[in-house]
């Protein structure tokens, strides 16, 4: 029977024509979101790297104080914080903390003993942190060590904790990283040790390999643009209240403005995800008017067949078996455009288009195909049910 | 006429009766048919337009259901048959042959003489083929099989149709009009093909016909006037 359904469609092809760029359309629409559908989905599965839960950001404004007075008053400020009840870790950071849309990106190389780039990574985050960004973010170290107080000594080569996904790119097949040397900012910096990856621009952005160098506390050339702080659990408006009011009392002219992490995660998901939706709601729409017009088209085919599925019936046919004519005609056509679609989009992980994992298109292709198939099954299932119902005695006749 | 069938009965109507309702009116198609036909039997059925011959034969074919009475094949009555069960006994022991062919213009010959075999999961690819081509062979269509339908002339579209029931095996066929739309020169030649499967196979034929010639080349000729059976 399948083989006679492909005779047959592959025969009415030219009549089926438009239908097929129809469904051809449909797939490239379905191709396009499930692509965009299925990067969402494969960042957001992978581990954002910290805990954030209980983490607030504080953003610091210093006022017209003269910026030699700064770093005296920032001390003041973070040795008040951390006294404060509630308060179980602050860190200061430059204005790419999580969730803020904020990157600092750089490119870092790895070179040979002759100075030759061996490994280059083009774009890394590039974290200046305060050392207590372990224990304010709940970070993972996965092998080597997080910055020590020895870290602080003047050295030919500062340390930095390299994440995950960057070692993954500089020292494959388990390579050890740690003590290793890498370049950026025109310097060579040491590798002391690996965390997890760190995906300070939260989970539905691509994961972009992160580099962390250490601000300590005699770093007088370095005014953080935000403090992180890890907070006890259920601390609210009144520590916030508190917060900005020690900020205000201690630094002259000074402001502050505290937004806790969730908050931000939860404007950064609304902000990602709006493109996608909008996307989404278009696609469902023109897909309406596919499944409309491919119903439209079925119920015409019908009525236009009558005599055809009559001579069917006289031949044997049962009402069920030519339901499922209509259905599997219907899945065939749709086969044709979808072949032609799959032709298209297999173009994109050959080529390697916009950088995105083969992965996510091979999702993406399974995704627009199932749709179509579910959708053309469902839109021919009335028309099939109508076709069961002609009467053959009826159908031969009116011919 | 000629008189070759046994007496066993295969068809059998009794006390059928056949009214089309709409809103507004009621048409008796056919009213008190008893009517037996016997296996191996060629019969012919005449009247004027609108008497009911067509209708006799979709109610032999189970295209369609009487209004009251009971049809008989073989002697088991078929009223309280399901959808299925119907639709089984048209495959296998009924072959149709129309008027205008019926042929789906898109499929070649040999895609059209194998459609009743499509609806029997029993039989594979290639004896659908075998079948298929020995019956056009019957017919004397073998070198035509890659052709499509618009390719051919009348007659030898109805030979198609023709190898289409007897690729089936039926043992009943039952021919609406055969060469209705056919000159008289290709009229004889379906005639004579027609009287062939009666005579060589034993196939019962129910024919009907507005051709008095043709109809009494047949074993029995029943005629019919306003529903009713006159002679």
């Amino acid at each position: 029977m399948l083989r006679h359904l492909f005779t047959l469609m592959w025969n009415r092809r030219r009549a089926n024509a438009l239908l097929i760029i129809e469904i051809l359309l449909a797939f490239v629409v379905l191709f396009a979101v499930g692509t965009i559908g299925a990067g969402l989905w494969a960042n957001y599965r992978q581990p954002l790297g910290f805990e954030y839960n209980q983490a607030w950001q504080v953003n610091l404004a210093f006022g017209s104080q003269p910026r030699a007075e700064r770093f005296g008053t920032l001390q003041q400020v973070l040795g008040r914080l951390r006294a404060l009840p509630g308060v179980q870790g602050v860190a200061v950071s430059a204005a790419n903390t999580p969730f803020s849309f904020n990157d600092s990106q750089m490119s870092v190389e790895k070179t040979d003993a002759q100075g030759r780039v061996v490994h280059s990574a083009e774009t890394v985050n590039i974290f200046n942190v305060g050392p207590e960004l372990r224990q304010v973010m709940n970070l993972n170290m996965m092998a080597g060590r997080w910055f020590e107080p020895a870290d602080v000594a003047p050295s030919a080569h500062g340390p930095i904790v390299i994440d995950e996904r960057l070692r993954e790119a500089f020292f494959p097949s388990n390579e050890q990283a740690v003590g290793k040397l890498l370049s950026f900012d025109k310097k060579q910096w040491r590798v002391v040790g690996v965390m997890q990856a760190y995906r300070a621009d939260g989970e539905l952005q691509d994961p972009v390999p992160a580099v962390v160098q250490p601000v300590f506390a005699a770093d007088t050339t370095f005014l953080p643009d935000a403090l992180l702080l890890r907070v006890a659990a259920g601390s609210g408006a009144a520590l916030e209240k508190r917060l900005t009011d020690e900020i205000r009392r201690i630094g002259p002219g000074w402001s502050a403005t505290v937004r806790t992490l969730p908050e931000m995660h939860a404007s950064q998901v609304k902000t990602l995800l709006t493109k996608p939706v909008l996307l989404s709601v278009m696609s469902i729409f023109l897909l309406l008017n596919m499944a409309l017009g491919l119903f439209g088209v079925l119920w015409l085919n019908i009525s236009q067949r009558r005599a055809e599925l009559g001579v069917r019936r006289a031949l044997g046919a049962t009402a069920g078996a030519i339901s499922r004519l209509v259905v599997g005609e219907t899945l065939v056509v749709t086969t044709f455009g979808l072949v032609l679609g799959l032709l298209i989009a297999v173009q994109f992980p050959l080529l390697g288009a916009f950088e995105v994992p083969a992965g996510v298109y091979l999702t993406a292709m399974g995704l627009a195909a199932v749709g179509l198939y579910g959708l053309a099954a469902v839109c021919a299932l009335y028309p099939g049910r109508l076709a069961a119902g002609i009467r053959p005695a009826v159908a031969l006749r009116e011919e | 006429m000629q008189s070759t069938s046994t007496t066993s009965p295969v068809i059998r109507l009794a006390d059928i009766e056949k009214v089309y309702q709409t809103r507004t009116i009621e048409t008796v198609a056919l009213s008190q048919v008893n009517l037996t036909i016997n296996r191996g039997e060629f019969v012919s059925v005449m009247g004027p337009s609108g008497c009911g011959k067509s209708t006799l034969l979709s109610l032999m074919g189970l295209l369609d259901e009487p209004s009251s009475g009971t049809i008989e094949i073989d002697g088991r009555p078929v009223t309280s048959y399901s959808d299925k069960e119907l639709a089984g006994l048209r495959n296998h022991k009924i072959g149709f042959v129309f008027q205008s062919y019926h042929l789906i213009n898109d499929l070649s010959v040999l895609d059209n003489v194998e459609m009743p075999l499509l609806y029997r999961p029993s039989i594979g690819g290639s004896e659908r083929r075998r079948r298929a081509l020995e019956a056009l062979d019957k017919v004397g269509l073998n070198a035509r099989t890659k052709h499509f339908p618009a390719q051919l002339s009348g007659g030898q579209r109805q030979r198609v149709a023709i190898a289409r029931a007897l690729a089936g095996q039926p043992e009943i066929i039952l021919a609406d009009e055969p060469t209705g739309n056919l000159d008289s020169v290709m009229g004889e030649e379906i005639m004579e093909l027609l009287l062939g499967l009666n005579r060589e196979q034993g196939t019962t034929l129910v024919m009907v016909t507005h051709d008095e010639q043709q109809a009494l080349k047949t074993q029995r000729l029943i005629r019919f006037f306003d529903g009713r059976q006159v002679a």
